[in-house]
């Protein structure tokens, strides 16, 4: 297939009018942030740099008729970058600006859409900004089926959308459990979806190119364990505003396999240790500990995780996506390259490692950063989409109290105020934090 | 509306519809017979049956309350997983031997790790279970199967040979021959059975040792099968589609009001008897494997087969003559939430009357599903 005949999708200006907003949100972030000299400033100004960057070359792609795709940090990014592919996740609109000024309305046209209300906001965003046509459309999608039904169902009403039915469409089959014979399902499936990215796209991956990105991302995450051992520091050198979720979006989206996301890893480092070495935190003094068990409230998190610094001199010391448990790809031959990328993307991504198999993960993690982090709180959000999380509720809590840490469930939407307030949440918090005699 | 035939085999099936341990499963039981509980239509139950035991599909009937799976799970789990784990919790599954499940979805695989943890039931197993419907993924089920029966040996000591395994395919095929057998009496234009009873005679496949059930059921067809009375008087012809539903009374409400349902795509429904397990098949396995994942009717989960699941609607609609399809799902389903939209989405492009309702797993909502029922017929001019 030549790229002229891969050259499908005319660019409409009228289109993807959120992404552009997004980008041009992101782009506002970083003017801001662009006034703050600060060192943690200046390493959330690289992220929001970064990201706009990526929207760019989206926007360009869909306005030169370039491949790009849409596809997943849980499913197998390093394949990407290795093709020399621009891709870009549907689901991340609903987060990336998900405090932006329309996010009420947009909920509002999902609903109006007729997706049901109890199907997660994120995937009803998502589906929402596809129908809408404000979200670019790729020259292929690659779906995710797991961790969640919420996202299956998602990717099967992408196909069935009437105005991307003819994107093609690849998702990888997830085994439920943990062992070699799950590793080796998976890693076929990667190897399927690499023929249906070639065939698709009309580029090719080269191995060479794969183990290079491979190397560099062993090595982002050799830093990532090495910042998220000072995490474990009193006080905690970062709080909520800087560190694993900006450290996700550089490993696993945005900088996958790039030196220049390796940088940030160090710079973050760099910083973290300093403040370590002159025993500073986020807050004056660190009353709590917490540990956020989820994603943060992206609709609202300016409103909720400042106030728990200032009211409660309560610290994000650890949350889902800052965990560190990945495993380095070991680099000897295609083979072991595969595997290694099943396992990192099957079994140790966030959210994917604690919710697609069995629940043993959930108690697993809490047991790990409890004692590694000296928590005082573990904050299970309950956000509405995570029915298997919540599904999960009374087994966290029953290894929160043979910790001795106290558990609290809160019940969210991350997106939706409407769901449980700000207000609500921080109430729900104060009352617990003082029953707990915390801070 | 009730069938005008009034057979002993219908009223047993209606029995064993309204407990969980009827009389046949309870002789069964008292003769130091084995029982395995299944918590999905995925579960390969022939594998059970070739072990000698019968399998026995979970649910939460005689329920009244959650308060006991509320300490585990959340109020966005799915009343389903929340009932069935409460009867667990209390001893009321204490007659089983054994719980499969497979990972049909998110409510329901947590049901797993709350029983793993809290109820001592001796053999307990979670097979894992392909979302797409291509040949890795029947590869993979083979494996997976095959190592449920290996694990079924380990445990219960039961060697299932590859004859005890075709022996079993064929008595479920003949279940599934003769369940096609009632609902082709279904096509008449006054079937001669109500879409309640209908479903009383399905779950009752689940809930009875297979040969005894056959014996009935082909009692029943021939029965049903020689009598000329038949129900004329209904409004409409409705297709039901959904997930578990086991409770006849939800039927009952809404043939009360003239929606006579003649026709299903549901777990304890066509979706379990359609298609048969190919006898042809060399290996019993792999004729397992491809029947669950690429050959039976899918579930919503599913991924890449909606097209499929939306042509076997509208093969129904045509074949049963219906008029309208009602679509339930209970609340928190994300599985059926995202199919109600999109067979909405087909149904709309076809023309064909469609409503959506949310319901809850043990209380039918009668006075609410009867407005919205006959509000639903209205609008279809009935």
């Amino acid at each position: 297939m030549t790229t002229n005949n891969l050259r499908k999708y005319i660019y409409q200006p009228e289109t993807f009018n959120r992404y552009r907003q997004e980008r041009d949100y992101f782009n506002y972030l970083s003017g801001i942030l662009a006034q703050m000299p600060d060192p943690m400033s200046q390493l959330s100004k690289e992220i929001t740099d970064i990201t706009v960057e990526r929207y760019d070359q989206i926007v360009h792609c869909a306005e030169e008729g370039k491949p790009f795709v849409a596809g997943y940090f849980c499913a197998a990014p390093e394949i990407y970058e290795a093709m020399g592919l621009p891709w870009y996740m549907i689901m991340a609109t609903p987060f990336l600006a998900a405090s932006a000024p329309y996010l009420m309305e947009d909920i509002d046209g999902a609903e109006a859409m007729g997706l049901g209300t109890d199907w997660c906001t994120a995937c009803r965003l998502s589906l929402y900004y596809i129908e809408a046509g404000l979200t670019p459309k790729p020259w292929a999608l690659i779906g995710l089926i797991h961790p969640c039904d919420a996202g299956n169902m998602l990717h099967q009403a992408v196909k069935r959308n009437k105005k991307w039915r003819d994107v093609p469409i690849f998702a990888s089959d997830p085994p439920y459990f943990e062992d070699q014979r799950g590793i080796d399902y998976y890693a076929g499936e990667l190897r399927r979806m690499v023929a249906f990215l070639e065939e698709n796209t009309g580029l090719k991956l080269d191995l060479d190119r794969l183990r290079e990105v491979c190397k560099e991302t062993n090595k982002q995450y050799a830093n990532l364990s090495e910042y998220t051992q000072l995490r474990r520091a009193h006080p905690c050198p970062h709080g909520w505003g800087v560190g694993g979720p900006q450290a996700f979006a550089a490993t696993q989206v945005f900088q996958t396999g790039k030196p220049r996301g390796t940088k940030w890893l160090q710079q973050l480092y760099a910083d973290a240790e300093a403040r370590v070495k002159a025993g500073t935190g986020p807050v004056a003094k660190e009353r709590i500990r917490y540990f956020w068990f989820d994603l943060l409230p992206f609709g609202w998190v300016f409103e909720l995780m400042p106030w728990l610094e200032q009211e409660w001199g309560a610290v994000l010391v650890m949350e889902m996506f800052g965990l560190q448990p990945y495993t380095p790809i070991d680099l000897r031959d295609e083979d072991t390259i595969f595997k290694g990328l099943a396992k990192r993307n099957l079994y140790d991504s966030p959210m994917v490692r604690q919710a697609r198999g069995p629940a043993d993960y959930f108690a697993s993690d809490i047991a790990r950063v409890v004692k590694d982090y000296d928590i005082d709180v573990v904050i299970w959000p309950g956000h509405m989409g995570h029915k298997d999380g919540s599904a999960s509720t009374g087994i966290m809590r029953e290894i929160c109290n043979e910790l001795k840490v106290p558990y609290i469930h809160i019940g969210l939407d991350l997106f939706d105020r409407r769901y449980t307030t700000p207000d609500e949440c921080k109430d729900k918090l104060s009352k617990f934090f003082m029953a707990m005699g915390l801070g | 509306m009730a069938t005008k035939v009034k057979t002993k085999a219908l009223q047993e099936f209606q029995e064993a519809t309204s407990t969980l341990v009827n009389p046949s499963l309870r002789k069964w039981k008292e003769q130091g017979g084995k029982i395995i509980g299944c918590y999905c239509s995925y579960v390969p139950e022939e594998v059970i049956t070739a072990a000698g035991f019968v399998p026995f599909r979970m649910r939460g009937t005689g329920s009244t309350g959650t308060d006991m799976a509320d300490t585990c799970v959340s109020s966005i789990n799915c009343s389903f997983s929340r009932h069935s784990l409460d009867l667990g919790l209390r001893g009321e599954y204490s007659f089983l031997d054994g719980v499969v499940w497979v990972n049909s979805c998110d409510h329901v695989r947590r049901i797993y790790d709350h029983w793993k943890r809290k109820i001592d039931t001796p053999y307990l197993r979670l097979i894992s279970l392909p979302k797409k419907v291509e040949e890795p993924q029947v590869e993979w089920f083979r494996g997976e199967i095959a190592t449920f029966r290996d694990s079924m040996k380990d445990h219960f000591g039961v060697f299932i040979s590859d004859e005890r395994l075709w022996k079993a395919i064929k008595l479920h095929n003949e279940t599934r021959r003769l369940q096609r057998q009632l609902y082709e009496l279904r096509k008449r234009k006054a079937p001669p059975i109500t879409g309640a009873e209908t479903l009383a005679v399905m779950v009752a496949g689940t809930a009875m040792p297979r040969e005894e059930y056959n014996k009935l059921l082909k009692e029943l067809v021939d029965e049903l099968s020689q009598s000329s009375a038949g129900h004329s008087d209904h409004r409409a012809r409705i297709m039901l589609i959904g997930g578990i539903l086991d409770d006849p009374a939800y039927i009952e409400v809404i043939e009360s009001q003239g929606g006579l349902v003649v026709t299903d795509s549901m777990c304890f429904g066509t979706r379990i008897m359609w298609k048969d397990v190919d006898e042809n098949e060399k290996d019993p396995v792999t004729a397992l494997a491809r029947y669950y994942i690429a050959d039976r009717p899918s579930c919503a989960r599913m991924f890449g087969d909606q097209p499929r699941r939306a042509a076997f609607i509208k093969d129904m609609i045509r074949d049963f003559n219906v008029d309208g399809v009602v679509a339930e799902r209970l609340v928190m389903c994300d599985c059926w939430t995202g199919e109600q939209f999109m067979t909405g989405e087909d149904l709309k492009e076809a023309g064909i009357p469609y409503i959506r309702l949310d319901r809850d797993y043990i209380n039918v909502g009668a006075g609410q599903l009867r407005t919205r029922v006959q509000a639903f017929l209205e609008m279809m001019g009935r």
